[in-house]
């Protein structure tokens, strides 16, 4: 359970981070941590496919195409940095209600964690990872070199300009 | 995933990733590393397939389907030209030379992931990330064409595979696998197929887009005329044929165990593919730039291996198979030979062109080699992918796309004898009289390319067994 | 070898080899032709005596059967062939204006020899295949024989009004062997073609319109009046005198009696061809005013006779038809080489300008005037015999019309060759021809050997009918009955009364003319209506060539140029201006728009997913 709210709490935060960070590709790098914790509380609900297809297109793909092209634009995106000042705010509209929330959604999570189907799901991270999606494994290690290669060729140029 | 063939998606990998550790100090081992990984590659490649004892035994101790093989054979010829070209042409100034050739050499690994993937979801992931290397390589050299063209390339394609994806999805719901063969094993039972139909579509208009049909193709001119010079050969000689055309014969011979339910989407599919044909070719008409023609002859070519793809009987997958590998080796000779120009000339618009024969004999006539195999004229290449393009078609009775097609194909010959007569035939122009024919290793590709061209039309027979044992594999 | 070879082959091994020869060697070339040909003769002399075994060679299995085979008739006319080729061969040995002598012996053996392969052929498309050669060697014959330009229009004339009728025959005879089965002539004649229904009529009629055009006869001869002043004497003696008319006669006696098995209709058919041509060709050349032209004419008056012979169907005519063939080339031949002597010595064949030769060409005169006389019709040469006969068969098919027609003809033809000799050979001598003298022996000596023919078969017409006529129809598988024999009956008197007719005649045109022999035939040529007919016809509105030429091949080419710009256009401008079009269109909307392409991609996915969907 602890590990639960853990995740959940991580989830939100990295959230919130990437709406208030001041450079995109920042933004980006969070997105992609959200989609992790998602992707890793997927598992730990048993739903082990949604959590390696979250794994694989969200953290692995959209923050590769994002990072690509945050980096094309970051010349124009640090010359003119976007103001961030009503997003101040959003920490305090959380705040605010994740108060409600403890008093009236426990109820609904104890629902959602009895939805999970012990033991009998599609079992740990790694088997589904290495049994069932190997192939996928193999791209997701293309698809992070690609990212790395992707801004180590389109960095530099920007940053001469 | 086909075991046999993983090597030739791991090494490249492996090489990537040590080509920018290893060249850090030293540039020119990038180009280097990268040429003989894909060296050993192909070599390696044709071992497997053109060895005495294969032949003799009608290929049949080709590993997997044979298809797999025969296109990454393409890949890793393509892609080793292009390295090898880019090698002489890159600009000594590039930044990021390391980052190039290990885009590419990823670019290579994809998709060799591609062909060799037996389950869509995997298919999608390696076709993504061949849409990330690519999209870094067209804007290499950082010019504004280059930019745009690429945007418009993320942009058009993002809703393909939006689409995939969604595709994916409802595969999955239905099916409750991903693999190839879990979708064969669901057709050969009655379980009614209105969803697997719908996400089969869904997958197949992704990849349409991909591929670059009519109406879908309004990126592939930008992205190829903008793209770095090398790059636009590998993004037209391969990259788009393999992450869109490749996938859509695929899914046509999957599509053959609908049994007649999904006809709908295989006539579709053919008249997408007439369209292109027909729009590629008038649309090249008239263009003034030689690279921007390329482009829309190849959404024409491609246009022909969708029509063959849609028809699905085994002549015409043969002869689809047959020409996207023939279009890979013609329009990359075609696509480097714009490059020897851009960089001996300094442009690629054909009205400033004029007389380059004379000093540019070679990349003139391997130019001729390579748009007479497009044109389809005996005996190159090209002419019995058409031939059994065109055969198939009429077999299967549909002679209003036969005769088409064959008129289109005239289309070809012209616009490509008119670029032919503009660009390189006639009087000298000034153009030509300051620009020296390139260097030796530049021209090495076309002229290997040209070589197997002719190689391919003069050995049809040997080609013709192993290309039928392929699509007698993939259909039967 | 066969015997029956050395008639084709040896001319044609001879002309090869004259092209070898220098074009300045004297007599050689001359001696050569004269050589092969006399040989050509002895061969077809013994083919005659001694008919050899039929050859025959195959090819590609029964597809084509190439047959030379000599009956009675081929070899007959065979032997007239090589008579008359020997005759001009020798004839020519010193005759100068005949153009190049290599190329005039060349032709001449050339067309000998084809000659002679179709006159042997069995085989249809063997026939066909010497015949059209002829078609070629008829051409350069004319075109060779002046160096002018109207020898090569009419050369032109020549082969084209031939080539089509060639190509008449040639389809004919496509039908004619689909029809029967076989190509082999001897063995359609076993089983008889019959006109009952279409097709056969329609092959007849095309093997009819082959054989005349051969032969010269109306409307086909126009080119033969043309050839006649633009070509030189002895091709007129050889080719539309003897050779045409042997050929056209013999094969339109094959196709009406041996391939087919005629109807009233088309005997009456062609009866009508025959007068007609008699008529309208006697009535042109009695007014001519030119040696050889007038002759040509004649040329092709006389074949009237033979078609209207042949047309009667009965033993008779046919036996009169084929005499009057070998007796008009031997007159004929024998005319136009007096013109060709009057032309070489006098230096003209213009009737104005000749006159009074007689003294100065006493032999020449002789031989005119007996050849004239037997084209006349005067007994007892051998065309009275002839044109007996052909009488008596058009009376004996009770049309007594045809018969008339044809005695019409020949008070003309005596009328007009009056003229002819009065103008050239009597009457007063111009000044300019005082010098003129006789004509070399190797010219008289053909002339006199064929006077002599004309004599000996005039007196003797018994002999070269029971010798050649009778077999000949046994050839044809023809019962007849007794033929030859001088009958002074009800048809002689007849003739005599157009004799005198004629010459009264004359008496009256000299009268009318004023005396000078070449206006003679004025009165008749000014008399109200056939002036005008003249002058049309001096306009040459009745040539179907000229029509043609003038009126319906300018039109037929418009036509053709009108649809070849058509095509061009259908070809050339149409599918580029389309073809441009779309590609304008389609360049025009590639401009760059990037929320365009993006729309255009959107609408694209939705119409598809609508139609994937099952939307009709």
């Amino acid at each position: 359970m602890i590990y639960h709210a853990l995740l959940f709490a991580a989830a939100v935060v990295f959230a919130m981070w990437a709406v208030m960070a001041r450079r995109l590709l920042t933004s980006a790098i969070m997105l992609a941590l959200v989609s992790v914790t998602v992707s890793l509380i997927f598992f730990n609900l048993g739903a082990p496919w949604a959590g390696v297809f979250e794994l694989s297109v969200c953290a692995g793909l959209i923050t590769v195409l994002f990072v690509g092209a945050v980096s094309l634009i970051r010349h124009e995106d640090e010359k003119h940095p976007e103001s961030r000042a009503r997003f101040y705010a959003l920490p305090l509209a959380l705040a605010a209600f994740a108060i409600a929330a403890w008093f009236y959604l426990p109820e609904f999570f104890d629902a959602l964690a009895g939805w999970r189907r012990m033991a009998s799901g599609g079992g740990t991270i790694g088997l589904a990872l290495w049994d069932l999606r190997r192939p996928d494994l193999l791209g997701q290690v293309l698809m992070l070199a690609a990212g790395v290669f992707v801004i180590k060729s389109v960095f530099p140029r920007r940053t001469e300009k | 995933m086909d075991k046999g063939l993983l090597a030739y998606l791991l090494i490249p990998l492996l090489s990537a990733v040590v080509i920018p550790f290893a060249a850090r100090n030293r540039p020119k081992l990038a180009d280097l590393l990268a040429n003989v990984t894909l060296l050993a590659g192909l070599v390696n490649l044709l071992w497997l397939a053109l060895r005495p004892s294969v032949i003799a035994g009608g290929f049949a101790d080709i590993p997997g389907d044979g298809f797999s093989l025969l296109l990454v054979s393409a890949v890793y010829l393509v892609g080793l030209c292009v390295t090898f070209f880019s090698a002489w042409f890159l600009d000594e100034k590039l930044p990021n030379r390391q980052a190039y050739y290990s885009l590419i050499l990823v670019s290579v690994a994809a998709m060799t992931g591609v062909v060799t993937t037996t389950d869509f979801f995997t298919l999608y992931v390696f076709i993504e990330v061949l849409a990330v290397t690519s999209f870094a390589l067209i804007t290499t050299d950082d010019s504004g064409a280059g930019l745009e063209g690429a945007l418009k390339y993320f942009f058009l394609t993002f809703p393909a595979s939006a689409l995939i994806i969604a595709g994916i999805s409802v595969l999955m719901l239905s099916l409750g696998s991903l693999s190839f063969d879990a979708l064969r094993v669901f057709m050969a039972s009655d379980i009614p197929s209105g969803p697997v139909t719908f996400g089969a579509a869904l997958i197949m208009l992704g990849f349409i887009i991909k591929a670059g049909v009519v109406p879908f193709h309004t990126w592939t001119p930008d992205a190829y005329q903008g793209a770095y010079a090398p790059v636009s050969a590998h993004l037209a000689g391969i990259v788009t044929k393999i992450s869109g055309v490749y996938a859509i014969i695929k899914l046509a011979t999957l599509l053959r165990f609908f049994d007649g339910r999904a006809q709908a989407l295989s006539g579709i599919l053919m008249f997408l593919g007439m369209l292109s044909i027909a729009v590629g070719a008038l649309a090249a008409l008239k263009q003034t730039d030689f690279k921007r023609m390329l482009a829309f002859s190849s959404i024409s070519q491609v246009g022909y291996i969708v029509l063959a793809a849609g028809l699905g009987t085994p002549l015409a997958v043969m002869g689809a198979i047959f020409h996207l590998f023939n279009h890979a080796t013609f329009k990359t000779v075609l696509f480097l030979n714009s490059a020897s120009l851009e960089k001996s000339a300094g442009t690629t618009d054909m009205e400033k062109l004029g007389g380059m024969e004379h000093s540019m004999p070679w990349t003139s006539w391997t130019s001729v080699v390579a748009l007479l195999s497009t044109a389809g004229v005996p005996p190159l290449s090209g002419f019995w992918s058409k031939l059994l393009i065109i055969l198939a078609l009429w077999e299967a009775g549909l002679k209003t796309y036969a005769v088409l097609a064959l008129l289109f194909s005239i289309v070809t010959l012209a616009y490509f004898m008119m670029m032919q007569k503009k660009v390189f035939f006639g009087r000298k122009s000034q153009a030509a009289e300051s620009s020296p024919e390139v260097s030796a290793p530049l021209l090495a590709p076309a002229v290997l390319m040209s070589a197997v061209i002719v190689a391919l039309g003069l050995l049809f027979p040997y080609f013709y067994t192993y290309v039928k044992m392929v699509a007698e594999r993939i259909i039967l | 070898m066969n015997l029956i070879l050395i008639p084709i082959v040896l001319p044609v091994v001879t002309a090869l080899a004259l092209l070898l020869i220098s074009e300045r060697t004297k007599y050689l070339k001359e001696l050569l032709a004269s050589g092969a040909a006399l040989v050509s003769l002895l061969a077809a002399a013994n083919v005659f005596l001694q008919p050899p075994d039929m050859l025959s060679w195959r090819w590609f299995g029964t597809a084509a059967v190439f047959t030379l085979r000599a009956d009675q008739l081929s070899a007959f006319l065979l032997l007239a062939v090589s008579l008359f080729s020997a005759a001009i061969a020798l004839y020519s040995f010193s005759l100068p204006k005949k153009g190049p002598s290599k190329w005039f012996f060349f032709n001449l053996l050339m067309t000998q020899a084809f000659a002679a392969g179709a006159a042997l052929a069995d085989n249809l498309i063997a026939m066909l295949f010497f015949w059209e050669g002829l078609l070629i060697f008829l051409y350069t014959f004319i075109a060779l024989s002046q160096d002018t330009r109207e020898a090569k229009r009419t050369a032109m004339k020549a082969f084209l009004i031939n080539g089509a009728t060639d190509v008449c025959l040639l389809v004919g005879i496509t039908i004619t062997g689909y029809i029967a089965g076989t190509m082999s002539m001897s063995e359609i004649s076993h089983n008889k073609l019959t006109l009952d229904y279409g097709w056969s009529v329609f092959a007849y009629v095309l093997l009819l319109i082959g054989a005349v055009a051969k032969a010269g006869a109306f409307p086909f001869h126009t080119w033969i009046p043309d050839a006649a002043t633009d070509s030189s004497a002895p091709f007129m003696a050889y080719v539309p005198a003897a050779i045409d008319k042997l050929l056209g006669i013999y094969f339109l006696a094959r196709a009406s009696v041996y391939l087919f098995q005629l109807n009233n209709a088309m005997s009456l058919v062609l009866m009508t061809l025959g007068a007609v041509t008699i008529l309208v060709a006697v009535m042109m050349a009695f007014v001519q005013k030119d040696y050889k032209r007038l002759l040509s004419y004649h040329a092709v008056s006389q074949t009237g006779y033979m078609i209207l012979g042949i047309g009667t169907l009965n033993p008779i005519g046919i036996a009169g038809g084929l005499f009057h063939m070998i007796n008009h080339a031997t007159y004929k031949s024998c005319l136009f080489m007096t013109s060709g002597s009057v032309e070489r010595q006098a230096g003209t064949t213009d009737l104005t300008k000749l006159g009074g030769l007689w003294r100065a060409m006493p032999v020449t005169v002789l031989c005119f005037v007996i050849a004239a006389a037997a084209i006349s019709g005067i007994a007892p040469l051998n065309g009275f015999f002839s044109k007996e006969l052909v009488y008596k068969g058009s009376l004996e098919t009770g049309y007594t019309v045809f018969f008339l027609a044809a005695e019409l003809g020949s008070f003309l033809t005596l009328a007009s060759f009056l003229k002819l000799g009065h103008s050239v050979f009597f009457g007063r001598r111009p000044e300019e021809l005082r010098d003129v003298k006789e004509a070399p022996f190797s010219m008289l000596l053909p002339m006199l050997a064929l006077a002599a023919v004309c004599v000996a078969f005039g007196f003797g017409a018994s002999l070269p009918i029971n010798l050649f006529i009778s077999p000949a129809l046994a050839g044809l598988n023809i019962p007849h009955p007794y033929l030859a024999g001088f009958h002074p009956d009800k048809l002689y008197f007849l003739s005599v009364i157009v004799i005198l007719a004629a010459v009264v005649n004359h008496m009256l045109g000299l009268a009318y003319g004023g005396g000078k022999a070449d206006k003679a035939s004025d009165h008749i040529h000014y008399a109200p209506v056939l002036k005008e007919a003249y002058a049309l016809a001096e306009k040459r509105a009745f040539d179907i060539y000229e029509q043609g030429m003038d009126r319906a091949v300018p039109l037929f080419s418009r036509t053709l140029y009108r649809a070849d710009r058509f095509f061009d256009w259908v070809i050339d401008t149409a599918p580029s201006s389309t073809a441009g079009f779309f590609s304008r269109v389609s360049r025009g909307f590639h401009n760059g728009s990037y929320p365009l392409y993006l729309a255009l991609t959107l609408l694209g996915a939705v119409v598809y997913i609508l139609l994937v969907g099952g939307l009709k």
